[in-house]
């Protein structure tokens, strides 16, 4: 018991590559923010109590999650709940909800309570899943997506439902029925684009194929990323050289097109460094998954790696316009404390699931 | 059992987890490729439109070249001027900033006006607008010890176009004005920049617009400069990245002779007319005045809307430009020409002597075409018909004379052609033809119109250039260079070598002892000026007659309405023998030539030779 006790659980690999991560983040944003110095310390502060939070969560056991996953959920529907019907409206969207004088965005919390919620809910069941399993996941996994798309927040919404997909796909699902919800959501898709869509996002979408035909509207936040990321060349302007970001052609910079400020100032280079940095996070935790003590860890990892990824990949590929405009953060680097402290929550729980090994029989 | 269904379960996890790995890392590569694909392939097109987006070219306005006589001295230059700028980027409130600036520079209420309406309408960059041009000292002074009250507003020198002899020279260098459109799109700065460019004149960006200031514009207006900002994207200045200095335009040194011009404009006085002197040996013309005139300082750097439409409905026309354009019949001054035709295709010779009744009678009908003496001049060969100007002697020439003939004649000495280089808007004129006449009047060319253009009147005109053009070609015996204002180089100097004028220097020399006769004989026609000068002058009077009147007595008639009086007209050379300068005077119902254009071709002339 004691030895227990003293033993602090820790990954290295994943510590340090985020704390790089977060570090190179407080300089982009320096650019980013055009040398506004409380942005910069306020993103600091996140970042110690993120990576705090991150050891913290990672010395629990992974039971603690399992058992507490209900009540984490509910817990997070509420916050939902409570933010749909009295949150603040800021840019007619009610994303926020206030605890004294901490606010925060409430799905972010349903981020990691679905995918623990399913985890725990699936880890246990013999394969193949049944298809009484798969309803009810799926139930779950609609009632969040809506909950959050009703914000309305298309591109949070869409992240809480991978969220939950990787982890029945993980835990099994039939590659027969993954290929019929394909091919029923292709069927589906003009239901989806008139009903789930609001007129400013459909616009987003039609603007992503054709982003000169409103080129000072939709349209100029695509073509300035493109200009900034096209700019930068292979070596980049240099910090704070960016002429887009620190001349305010570039829109968001602080958030969602931080990744422009990072291609336009550092070049291609800088951009294979946080590539490369990125891909060295996800490989480790596909080794925590593989090496992971049970099924439940496995699938929390798994999920909870694939949200990070999906994310990320989102955000990537919407800045360099492959993909339309949604609001998605750059993980661990666009400014907001919500979206950290989340971030660092769950890398905290992968740890925690990571490296805590099974007491095999002595 | 639970061991191989756990087995099952973590392969199955891994496939899948590997799966979702793999197609995360194909997206990083399909995010790499595009990356790749806008910093490296595509680099120099987005590294232009960054700049595009960031970069503000306004050009510079360069100084204007100034132009010189033929002695150096500057007949129109550029003088400095003190102006108070403002910057509206830094005024918020225009109507508050007016109200602080009045007590220290006095403003009408149209200029007050005017500003607030140009604030209004202030450009993309608009660095500066103009409040109030040409302060003066006791402004600057006044300014200058409240300037920290005003950091939006600066004193700053601007230049204006300006020439000591606004009024004589306004034709033949004409003016300037603000062009909307002055673009030098070689110059890779947008068209709408344009509008924010740095002004080096007060009256922005302005251009040449008649006479020497337009035919030159491209000498004059010399090279623009730039600079080059970085704005934000709001359009806000944020630095100055560089500049270029604008490179000062070419100065015109001209052939023209401001003592000259003054000579003909004060001998001319208030009459409407023309003059204008070419130098013989360059064809530089020495002096081209018009009268009326107007004064291109003030054309040039504003003036009021009634004074400009009081010039404008002028009926003396002071912008028409009648050296260049007035078309004028040549009268007696046509003679020398139709001798020299006679010559050139052995008509007559200079012994055969005709009789002179004072009249010509045309054989074909009996109609009488009559001569300015009563009685005639007797027994006249060529020599008398120049000197006492023998209508009947040209008459009777003229009439065995083909019209086609006497016609392609008349272009050899520039009639029916633009004659001058470098000059502005010049008018070709008229010389007849049958086919002319028939298209026009349906009718056919009688003998009688060959009669009448044998003493110059009738279809034929001419512009004072022409007739310039024409003596001093004469003068010169054959051979003129093209004639041009601006001095150009000697080795481009364009001998006019008129072949076709196949005159044997015998009478060339006659033609010169003739036409010198004309005015320093005893029977000449001009004989009146002989003794205004101490040298000898060569020359043809003339008075072109604007109504065709059988009589004397019918002229004294209409001759109380003044336009319809005869013009005088002279064309001359000198000092004879060795002529350096031929003039021709153009003055509108000035009547008898002699006497009337006489004395102001020779002022001109004396002031050339610095007499």
């Amino acid at each position: 018991m004691n030895k227990r006790l003293t033993k602090i659980y820790f990954d290295p690999y994943l510590f340090f590559s985020l704390f790089t991560l977060s570090v190179f983040g407080l300089f982009f944003l320096y650019s980013a923010s055009n040398a506004d110095i409380p942005i910069v310390l306020k993103q600091s502060v996140y970042i110690i109590l993120g990576f705090v939070l991150m050891i913290l969560v990672s010395q629990a056991d992974p039971d603690l999650f399992r058992r507490t996953s209900l009540m984490f959920m509910i817990l997070s529907l509420l916050l939902l709940g409570i933010t749909f019907l009295f949150g603040p409206e800021i840019n007619g969207a009610k994303r926020w909800v206030r605890i004294g004088s901490f606010s925060f965005q409430s799905s972010e919390l349903l981020k990691l309570a679905l995918p623990i919620f399913l985890a725990n809910f699936l880890f246990d069941k013999r394969l193949p899943i049944q298809p009484r399993e798969i309803v009810i996941t799926l139930v779950i996994i609609c009632i969040s997506f809506f909950l959050v798309a009703r914000q309305p927040d298309l591109g949070t919404a869409v992240i809480v439902a991978l969220s939950g997909l990787f982890v029945l796909f993980l835990s099994g699902l039939s590659w027969s029925f993954i290929g019929g919800a394909f091919i029923t959501l292709i069927i589906c898709s003009p239901l989806i684009w008139n009903v789930l869509l609001e007129p400013f996002q459909q616009q987003r979408v039609a603007t992503f194929f054709n982003p000169g035909s409103d080129p000072f509207g939709a349209g100029w936040n695509i073509i300035q990323s493109k200009i900034a990321i096209g700019s930068g060349g292979i070596f980049g302007k240099g910090f704070g050289e960016g002429s887009q970001t620190q001349l305010n052609f570039l829109p968001e910079t602080k958030t969602d097109f931080i990744f422009s400020v990072i291609g336009e100032e550092f070049g291609f280079l800088g951009v294979m460094l946080l590539l490369s940095l990125y891909f060295f996070i996800l490989t480790r935790c596909l080794y925590l998954a593989l090496n992971a003590r049970d099924r439940f860890c496995r699938l929390v990892i798994g999920g909870l790696t694939l949200t990070f990824a999906a994310n990320l990949i989102i955000n990537l590929c919407m800045v360099v316009g492959l993909l339309p405009v949604v609001g998605m953060p750059l993980p661990f680097i666009s400014k907001g404390g919500s979206s950290l402290i989340s971030l660092f929550f769950a890398f905290g729980i992968i740890t925690s699931m990571g490296t805590h090994k099974k007491f095999l029989p002595q | 059992m639970i061991f191989e269904e756990r087995q099952v379960e973590k392969n199955n996890f891994s496939s899948r987890a590997i799966f979702l790995f793999v197609l995360a890392g194909v997206s990083f590569l399909a995010v790499l490729f595009q990356v790749f694909a806008l910093q490296v392939s595509s680099y120099t097109s987005y590294e232009l439109a960054a700049l595009n987006n960031k970069n503000y070219a306004v050009p510079i306005q360069p100084l204007r070249g100034e132009i010189f006589d033929r002695k150096g001295r500057p007949i129109v230059r550029n003088e400095p001027t003190f102006d108070l700028i403002t910057q509206p980027d830094l005024i918020d409130q225009p109507e508050l900033f007016l109200k602080l600036i009045k007590p220290v520079i006095y403003l009408s209420e149209i200029e007050e006006a005017q500003y607030l309406k140009k604030f209004k309408e202030k450009a993309f960059v608009n660095k500066e607008l103009v409040l109030k041009k040409n302060l003066t000292a006791e402004e600057i002074a006044r300014f200058n010890v409240r300037s920290f009250n005003f950091k939006d507003a600066f004193i700053d020198k601007r230049h204006r176009r300006i020439s000591e002899y606004p009024h004589i020279f306004s034709h033949v260098l004409g003016y300037t004005s603000r062009s909307d459109n002055q673009y030098d799109l070689s110059m890779n700065i947008p068209r709408s920049h344009w509008a924010d460019a740095e002004l080096t004149y007060a009256n922005g960006l302005i251009q040449g617009k008649t006479g020497l200031e337009e035919t030159y514009n491209k000498h004059l207006i010399g090279t623009h400069g730039t600079r080059v900002y970085e704005i934000n994207s709001r359009g806000r200045l944020v630095k100055t990245l560089e500049s270029h200095p604008p490179e000062k335009g070419l100065d015109l040194h001209t052939h023209l002779d401001i003592e000259a011009q003054m000579s003909a404009a004060k001998a001319l006085g208030d009459r409407k007319g023309a003059v204008v002197a070419i130098d013989l040996k360059s064809g530089g013309i020495n002096v081209l005045y018009s009268a009326p005139n107007y004064s291109i300082n003030k054309l040039s750097n504003g003036m009021s809307v009634e004074e400009f439409q009081d010039l404008i409905q002028d009926p003396d026309k002071p912008f028409f430009n009648r050296a260049l354009q007035g078309r004028y019949p040549p009268a007696s001054t046509i003679k020398p020409v139709i001798g020299m035709f006679g010559l050139t295709n052995k008509l007559i010779n200079w012994r055969e002597e005709i009789d002179d009744p004072g009249f010509f009678t045309l054989p074909e009908n009996g109609r009488i075409y009559r001569g300015w003496k009563k009685g005639g001049h007797n027994d006249v060969n060529l020599k008398k018909a120049l000197m006492v100007s023998s209508n009947t002697y040209f008459f009777k020439l003229a009439y065995q004379s083909d019209i086609k003939d006497l016609a392609s004649y008349f272009s050899l000495f520039g009639f029916g052609n633009k004659v001058c280089r470098d000059c502005y808007d010049e008018d070709a004129a008229f010389v007849p033809s049958p086919e002319w006449k028939y298209k026009n009047f349906n009718v056919p060319w009688f003998t009688g119109d060959t009669v009448n253009i044998g003493v110059g009147q009738g279809y034929l005109v001419a512009t004072p250039m022409q007739l310039v053009n024409y003596i001093s070609i004469v003068a010169n015996k054959g051979n003129l260079p093209l004639p041009s204002v601006v001095q150009i180089e000697e080795k481009n100097l364009e001998l006019k070598e008129n072949q076709q004028i196949s005159l044997s220097n015998e009478d060339w020399t006659k033609m010169h002892d003739a036409l010198t006769a004309v005015i320093e004989s005893d029977f000449g026609t001009a004989r009146s000026i002989r003794n205004l000068k101490n040298f000898q002058v060569a020359g043809k009077s003339g008075t072109a007659e604007l109504v065709s009147l059988d009589s004397k007595e019918a002229y004294l008639e209409v001759r109380d309405t003044e336009l319809l009086r005869d013009h005088s007209i002279i064309i001359a050379f000198g000092p004879m023998p060795n002529p350096q300068y031929a003039v021709s005077v153009v003055i509108e119902n000035g009547e008898s030539g002699g006497a009337v254009a006489g004395p102001v071709a020779i002022e001109v002339l004396k002031s050339l030779l610095n007499e």
